[in-house]
């Protein structure tokens, strides 16, 4: 899951990009809004943190120029400005959660959670679930037939991102702009690295392969 | 209370009456003045008359009856002489026995005089000289018509005065009305205003009340705009103050600390007072307390985009509904009022299992509003203990106090009351009493 964090103050943008990326998010991070408006257009997002005190562009015209150009990528607005006036007006340029500053860090991974899987037409249930298989995503672990799997770091990213999408053709490209973030340098041979390690642990049929085209997780049609 | 059109009918008739009664003594007393001067002719050629009935006779100067007029003859007739010579005197027979206090000096008399059965008389004496004799004639006729014509003049010039006195009052209410009609389209717009029906007075106004219309606007427009800088700042200062809060929170959850839980625990505690104490600050800087006559809140606006951001909030399938009376404006700031709702229906959908329900209702004095859920409630014997806390700054805590303390602050700058019930829903049902005044 790769995600957009709009945030101007440096050291909140550090703490929370180094917890998100614990909890297996590639996170780009921008600072300015009109960078912020540029960027979040043009690159796949799954999902965008946004600060609305922006320099530069306020945060609530930057998302009001991303829904003017039809971006339906799931939006959730971190700011201070708490009133509820606020609140209705960021709901009404088009964000999809509103958290308030100060927040438990807990609450901000809880509300991606629950937006991601919206955002991908799943119910918010505790764990996610998909081809027969748990997600825990706070321990980064998945049960399957009732018994525990550990995952590493990168097995547990890709895991996520083909539960989000059971049954749909992911290709390779796509994985990488999903699972990394803007700086990190792309090598496809890792995700097949990545693809293999998992069939071993949970089995051939989980993850087909459809040769010049990508996978598919869920193993229906 | 003073009225303009009292006091200027007041004036109205001051004037009209004064000059009315200068007007008709005057003119009245130049026709006496001419009439006068008219009768002194003819009162002179009566004397010249008498003067040619004074003939010689046989036993020296006598009357000839024959040639005086009859109405001298008759008692009382309102026509009288006497003549005066040096050795015998004359009187009309019309005098009978009367005997007036003829004038001294040749001429018209100056004053009238009192003649027999309350007649007045205007009275007239002439000096001849004939055969080296001296011939004094003195006549005088009744005034009493002429006197009581001019009192019948005046009684009905006084009535005329009156009655177009009443005439021009009315024309007066009239005109007034009519130049008087923008002050009370003006009264009405800010009675308007007060109602939170508008939010500035018409441009629109005679030139005489335009500096009053655009310096209410002005004032209007200048204290929207404090009151948005005011909470501009605010806005600047929350963020100012809550970013390093979010950091510290997030910095407090580090592996580092965890090996000290006591530290841990310790700092959150402090990290959460501070947050809560900047929130509750914050938010009551920010409430308005109807500085602006024209605030409202318009329910059919503002209720479907609140109830959507709640819905986008808590995402948990709740079935949230409100109810209001159609075009229902509560005037009360708009701000304020979200904040009022949004934080009780946030708490209601907070403890709901299923449904949350808000209603607003006028009631005999103002408006009540129900905050409806269907969770667990609170014991009645912990509700004014809830309330209380909402007042008492220092001790207000999380969980149910949540954003209760701002509700408090709200309603006591409002003077409205609140209280906790059991809801019909099953849960607790919070009921908010707001005087329709500010």
């Amino acid at each position: 899951m790769r995600l957009l964090l709009v945030e101007d103050n440096v050291p909140l943008a550090d703490e929370l990009v180094a917890s998100l990326s614990r909890n297996g998010y590639a996170i780009d991070w921008l600072a300015d809004g009109r960078d912020a408006g540029y960027q979040g257009a043009s690159e796949p997002y799954d999902l965008i943190i946004l600060d609305l005190g922006l320099p530069g562009k306020p945060g609530l015209e930057v998302l009001r120029d991303w829904r003017a150009g039809g971006l339906t990528t799931p939006v959730l607005i971190l700011t201070a400005r708490g009133s509820w006036a606020e609140r209705i007006d960021g709901l009404k340029a088009g964000a999809d959660d509103y958290l308030t500053k100060p927040f438990h860090p807990e609450e901000l991974l809880l509300r991606i959670q629950a937006l991601l899987r919206r955002a991908h037409g799943l119910a918010n249930q505790p764990m996610l679930q998909a081809g027969g298989l748990e997600l825990d995503e706070s321990r980064q672990c998945c049960r399957k037939d009732g018994q525990d799997i550990e995952l590493t770091a990168g097995e547990f990213r890709l895991l996520r991102y083909f539960m989000l999408h059971p049954g749909q053709l992911l290709s390779k490209t796509q994985l990488t702009e999903h699972l990394y973030d803007g700086e990190t340098e792309r090598d496809s041979n890792v995700i097949e690295v990545h693809i293999n390690r998992l069939r071993g642990k949970l089995g051939r049929e989980l993850i087909e392969t459809r040769r010049g085209q990508g996978y598919r997780f869920g193993g229906q049609p | 209370m003073k009225s303009i059109q009292r006091s200027l009918s007041l004036a109205l008739i001051a004037t009209l009456l004064l000059v009315a009664l200068v007007l008709v003594q005057t003119s009245l007393w130049l026709f006496e003045s001419g009439l006068r001067r008219s009768l002194e002719t003819d009162l002179r050629e009566e004397t010249e008359g008498l003067l040619i009935a004074l003939v010689k006779g046989p036993n020296g100067d006598q009357l000839d009856v024959q040639r005086l007029n009859p109405r001298y003859q008759r008692p009382f007739s309102g026509h009288y002489f006497k003549i005066e010579l040096p050795e015998r005197t004359w009187r009309s027979r019309s005098l009978w026995d009367a005997s007036p206090e003829w004038p001294e000096r040749a001429g018209l008399a100056d004053e009238l005089l009192d003649g027999p059965q309350e007649q007045r008389l205007l009275g007239y004496r002439a000096e001849y000289r004939r055969d080296g004799q001296p011939i004094i004639i003195s006549v005088a006729q009744d005034y009493t018509p002429v006197l009581e014509s001019f009192a019948r003049v005046r009684l009905s010039g006084l009535g005329l005065v009156g009655f177009a006195l009443l005439a021009l009052l009315l024309l007066q209410r009239y005109a007034m009305g009519l130049a008087l009609r923008p002050l009370e389209r003006a009264r009405q717009q800010i009675a308007q205003l007060q109602q939170g029906q508008r939010q500035q007075l018409d441009q629109q106004a005679p030139v005489e009340l335009q500096p009053l219309v655009e310096q209410i606007n002005h004032l209007l427009s200048h204290t929207e705009d404090t009151l948005q800088r005011s909470r501009h700042a605010l806005g600047n200062l929350g963020h100012a103050l809550k970013t390093p809060l979010a950091v510290l929170g997030s910095l407090v959850q580090r592996e580092e600390l965890t090996a000290h839980p006591e530290l841990q625990a310790s700092l959150q505690e402090q990290l959460e007072q501070i947050q809560q104490r900047v929130s509750r600050e914050l938010g009551r800087a920010r409430l308005s307390v109807d500085v602006l006559p024209g605030a409202h809140f318009d329910c059919d606006a503002e209720l479907p985009a609140l109830f959507d951001t709640l819905a986008m909030i808590h995402r948990n399938g709740l079935d949230l509904r409100w109810q209001a009376p159609a075009g229902c404006r509560l005037p009360r700031d708009r701000e304020d009022m979200l904040e009022l709702l949004g934080n009780l229906l946030d708490n209601a959908c907070k403890w709901a299992r299923s449904r949350v329900e808000l209603s607003i209702e006028r009631s005999r004095d103002g408006f009540v509003l129900l905050v409806d859920d269907d969770g667990p409630g609170i014991p009645a014997a912990q509700r004014e203990q809830v309330i209380n806390r909402g007042v008492r700054l220092d001790e207000s805590a999380e969980g149910h106090g949540l954003g209760l303390g701002i509700v408090s602050d709200i309603l006591t700058a409002w003077r409205g009351e609140w209280s906790l019930e059991e809801s019909p829903l099953g849960g607790l049902r919070v009921r908010i009493a707001l005087p329709a005044t500010r």
